[in-house]
């Protein structure tokens, strides 16, 4: 069961700082789904995953399922 | 104490291009069209002003015209392209956006990708120009944003071989340009080179098809409406940077290199754009995961540096680079340092010194 993070109407980079931080405490497996429609939100999620190690797969236009995997 | 520079070009005017500024506003140039003492005269140093900058930039003087807006000049060149509008149009992804903009204005378009470094997919260009034959090609020479340098000569012979139209926006380059063998027109600013705003070079190579777009009953490659003060600056502030250049390019290529070493060593999860052998030696642009570029240059801007940045919160845009979007690098958290020829060793020993904590500080909110 995914957790929601709802960043709707939040600028970037506050989409991606919340999910770190969701991220950091969840457990590993664990999926998150975030709602974000900061136009940065898509192009960073792929930065970030790259960087941090993390999954993530595209929804929708506003909507990211996130699993944590490292 | 501004020291990193400011992004895009407005560093300050050279003193002695300054100094060459005010004496001609102040002696009123004269029109160089009349037949008078003074328009002759006037109309003598912009000959020679025009045969320095040509000569300066290697290129040959009947190639090139002076333009008073410059941002207009990569558009002018691709739209006065044999056949633009019909005949495709091919790009590479991280242009300026104005020349990404001239796909509007073409019934076939082609954006070719870049890689993780920001270099052009040669593979993909190959073959979009050899199902396309007889495109129109830009493709800038280095990028603004990033330093990142695209690998021209090979891009050109491929372009060559095709048949087709290769615009080069050299914007960013400036001086430090190297022209392959092959291209057909160009685009230089002379806030490259540290001259005034409000002039540039518009290069057409000797033998190139090109034929002048807006309205004209003469036969005329430029509006001619420059500014003869702000051209004869333009071109001794160019001499000047050469000159400046060769004592200095080694000294900001070695500085460059201590802040990509010193980044990559004392902070994590950031991307560096582009790799140290193809990049520019004066440009490096840094994107901090979870950091907010707005209170990151604000709070370089507390201790006395201008950097700018390529990220929405920044920009007046909403969207972020699109730039660092086709590299796939992270666009949120993103600084840009452009050096200038008068950057101090110390000013970048200091920067690095307090950049660690600045990031771990913002990192902590």
């Amino acid at each position: 069961m995914a957790t929601e993070l709802d960043c709707r109407g939040k600028r970037c980079p506050l989409p991606i700082i919340e999910l770190s931080k969701k991220i950091k405490e969840s457990e590993l497996g664990q999926e998150v789904l975030l709602l974000s429609d900061d136009p940065a939100t898509a192009a960073d999620l792929s930065a970030w995953a790259r960087m941090t190690g993390n999954e993530f797969k595209v929804i929708s236009a506003d909507n990211f399922l996130i699993t944590k995997s490292n | 104490m501004i020291t990193a520079g400011k992004y895009e070009g407005q560093h300050p005017l050279h003193p002695k291009a300054r100094q060459i500024l005010l004496d001609a506003f102040d002696q009123g140039w004269a029109d160089p069209t009349q037949i008078s003492s003074q328009g002759r005269q006037a109309e003598a140093l912009l000959v020679q002003a025009r045969e320095s900058i040509a000569k300066s930039l290697g290129l040959k003087a009947d190639e090139i015209e002076l333009w008073g807006e410059p941002e207009l000049i990569s558009p002018i060149a691709i739209w006065g392209a044999p056949g633009f509008g019909v005949s495709p149009f091919i790009y590479g992804a991280t242009e300026r956006s104005e020349i990404i903009g001239m796909r509007g204005k073409s019934k076939q378009s082609f954006e070719i990708s870049v890689d993780i470094d920001g270099a052009i997919d040669l593979e993909l260009l190959t073959q979009t120009l050899t199902l396309q034959p007889n495109s129109i090609v830009a493709i800038q020479s280095a990028n603004i944003e990033t330093g990142v340098i695209q690998n021209l000569k090979t891009i050109s012979k491929a372009v060559v071989a095709q048949n087709a139209h290769l615009h080069i926006d050299a914007t960013a380059s400036g001086a430090r340009f190297v022209k392959p063998a092959y291209w057909s027109t160009l685009h230089f600013d002379a806030r490259s080179w540290n001259g005034p705003s409000g002039v540039g070079v518009f290069a057409l190579k000797n033998g190139a098809r090109w034929s002048n777009p807006l309205p004209h009953t003469k036969p005329t490659r430029a509006p001619n409406s420059f500014s003869i003060p702000l051209a004869l600056a333009a071109a001794s502030a160019l001499e000047y940077w050469i000159a400046d250049e060769s004592a200095n390019s080694a000294r900001l290529k070695s500085l460059i290199e201590r802040v990509r070493n010193h980044v990559k060593q004392t902070i994590s999860d950031v991307d560096i754009a582009g790799n140290a052998e193809s990049t520019l030696p004066n440009i490096i642009s840094l994107s901090f995961l979870n950091v907010s570029s707005e209170q990151l240059v604000g709070a370089l801007e507390i201790e006395g540096f201008s950097v700018a940045s390529g990220s929405a919160c920044v920009a007046s845009a909403l969207e972020p680079s699109h730039v660092l979007k086709a590299m796939g690098l992270l666009t949120h958290g993103n600084m840009r340092i452009n050096l200038n020829h008068d950057v101090q060793d110390g000013e970048i020993t200091k920067l690095l010194a307090l950049l660690p904590g600045i990031i771990s500080k913002l990192r902590e909110n």
